[in-house]
């Protein structure tokens, strides 16, 4: 369970502090989804690094299984942006990294995550070599091989074609029904966030607040993107963001 | 065994053998070059001042132990002054780069220092190392170091947060940031700076190896160049030695480049 208790995070002190997010709560209870859409730069990225150790709020809690986070912990995993490899290291070593600094490397490995997700192949690969969506799937490699209880996203597939998004996102819905996680999702695609997120929170421009907290019970079927409900939630999220 | 296997596969590579030509034909271009400019000061002055590269290179053939002995002396005195410079101003460059209480802390005083032309050491690396091979040694690793320091500082304050971010979000510790990500994501900039500074380490040898006539133990390209100074084809045998050994120390940091940051050097292939 995610628990965040009216958290306000700040950057900067004194007169140049910024409030970025003012008093959220939200609540995803085990296995569930939650995507976080909001206008750009309204503090959706502050929140989740917050949710994943990176940032202490100025005030509030934020817990994850009853224990309060103060830092990164093994069980939340993180996907960035740009699935946040590292050049100079292969897909191996990119898909090893959380296994190698937790120094569980080399008695455990992402061997059987990369076989699952078509990437046996292309471990010797640097990411250089590889389309953006392979690209993906290797930061989704790492951010199994820890076997996470909260996977959080950070827009992650921004910047990729309409086809690839798709695929990518019936990945992540496959993988989130198979090993039920608790998925916090961060995205600017209305579409993205209605097709991942059992709740969708619309946040307000900065600092971010909840607006409004949509249900979105159709989540689950690869197929929802099809069905008049998603399209419900479509137009309902657009209205409340533009509202 | 495998490093001829290594070699052999190096070689067979279009790009490399391409360089190897490259690397042939200017030094073509710049004998003939040479040649043509001899030909021409001779014409106008009437006396030979700037000898034929026939000559220099017959000098080099009549010199060669000689030479070869003072070549291994600035060779080993330079890649030993890269070799201190690198290994104080590139973790110190890091630390000061990445660390912004430390980098506000040092960063002035470094700016303080950096301008002074580093010439104006070296009476006090004499008073301080005495004469032979430490001074020397000293006064090309100290032009060295703030040039390395400097882009090494440059290089970590160029690192993109997101591989940062990658890392941390992953439980890293703070020496795991600098193994994972500082210390990769810099080598490139760090390893063409080296390469830069090879043309600096040249001039700051030479300046070392004519500095202190006294100095019985001289040697070194820069004092055979200065003690045949007056006689033009032997002093172009050693300067021209002295680009053969700049030379190869330019195309080792580019080997060692393109082997430790081999992910620079690979293209999208067919996914």
């Amino acid at each position: 369970m995610i628990d965040i208790e009216n958290v306000v995070v700040e950057y900067g002190r004194g007169t140049r502090a910024v409030l970025a997010v003012d008093g959220i709560s939200l609540h995803i209870e085990p296995g569930r989804s939650l995507a976080l859409i909001g206008p750009s730069g309204c503090g959706k990225t502050t929140l989740l690094f917050a949710v994943a150790g990176l940032i202490r709020p100025r005030a509030g809690e934020i817990a994850i299984g009853g224990h309060v986070v103060s830092g990164p912990r093994r069980e939340i995993a993180l996907i960035l942006q740009n699935a946040g490899l590292l050049p100079w290291k292969t897909v191996w070593q990119n898909a090893n990294l959380s296994l190698a600094l937790s120094k569980e490397y080399p008695e455990k490995t992402a061997a059987s995550v990369l076989e699952e997700l078509g990437l046996a192949g292309a471990k010797g690969r640097y990411p250089a070599e590889l389309s953006e969506g392979m690209k993906r799937r290797v930061g989704v490699a790492r951010a199994l091989s820890m076997s996470p209880s909260v996977m959080l996203m950070d827009e992650p597939l921004a910047s990729l074609d309409t086809l690839t998004k798709e695929r990518i996102q019936n990945l992540f819905l496959q993988l989130w029904l198979q090993r039920r996680f608790s998925l916090l999702l961060v995205t600017h695609d209305i579409e993205e966030a209605a097709f991942l997120g059992q709740q969708v929170a619309v946040l307000t421009e900065r600092p971010a607040r909840i607006k409004t907290l949509v249900d979105n019970p159709g989540v689950g079927d690869v197929r929802y993107r099809e069905m008049d409900p998603f399209w419900t939630v479509v137009s309902t999220l657009r209205e409340a963001l533009e509202g | 065994m495998s490093l001829i296997r290594w070699a052999g596969r190096i070689l067979r590579e279009r790009r490399v053998v391409g360089h190897i030509a490259r690397y042939v034909a200017a030094m073509a271009i710049l004998l003939v070059g040479w040649w043509v400019a001899s030909e021409i000061v001779e014409h106008f002055k009437g006396r030979a001042f700037l000898p034929n590269p026939i000559h220099a290179i017959s000098e080099m053939t009549r010199l060669g132990p000689t030479l070869f002995r003072n070549f291994w002396v600035s060779a080993w005195r330079l890649v030993m002054a890269m070799g201190i410079a690198f290994g104080l101003g590139y973790p110190l460059g890091l630390l000061i780069g990445h660390e912004r209480r430390l980098d506000q802390l040092i960063s002035p005083m470094i700016y303080i220092l950096y301008p002074i032309p580093q010439v104006a050491f070296i009476l006090i690396l004499f008073l301080l190392f005495g004469l032979g091979n430490p001074v020397k040694v000293a006064i090309v690793a100290t032009a060295l170091f703030f040039q390395i320091l400097v882009s090494a500082r440059g290089a970590a304050k160029q690192i993109e947060m997101e591989h940062i971010t990658s890392v941390l979000a992953a439980g890293a510790s703070r020496w795991q940031v600098y193994r994972h990500v500082v210390l990769p994501s810099t080598l490139p900039s760090i390893l063409t700076s080296l390469r830069v500074s090879v043309g600096l380490g040249m001039a700051f040898l030479y300046i070392a190896e004519t500095t202190g006539a006294f100095d019985p133990r001289r040697g070194g390209l820069g004092s055979f160049i200065d003690s045949n100074i007056y006689s033009g084809a032997q002093a172009f045998a050693g300067i021209l030695a002295m680009a053969l050994l700049g030379l190869a120390l330019y195309i080792l940091i580019e080997i060692l480049e393109r082997v430790v940051c081999r992910w620079r050097h690979v293209s999208r292939r067919r996914s």
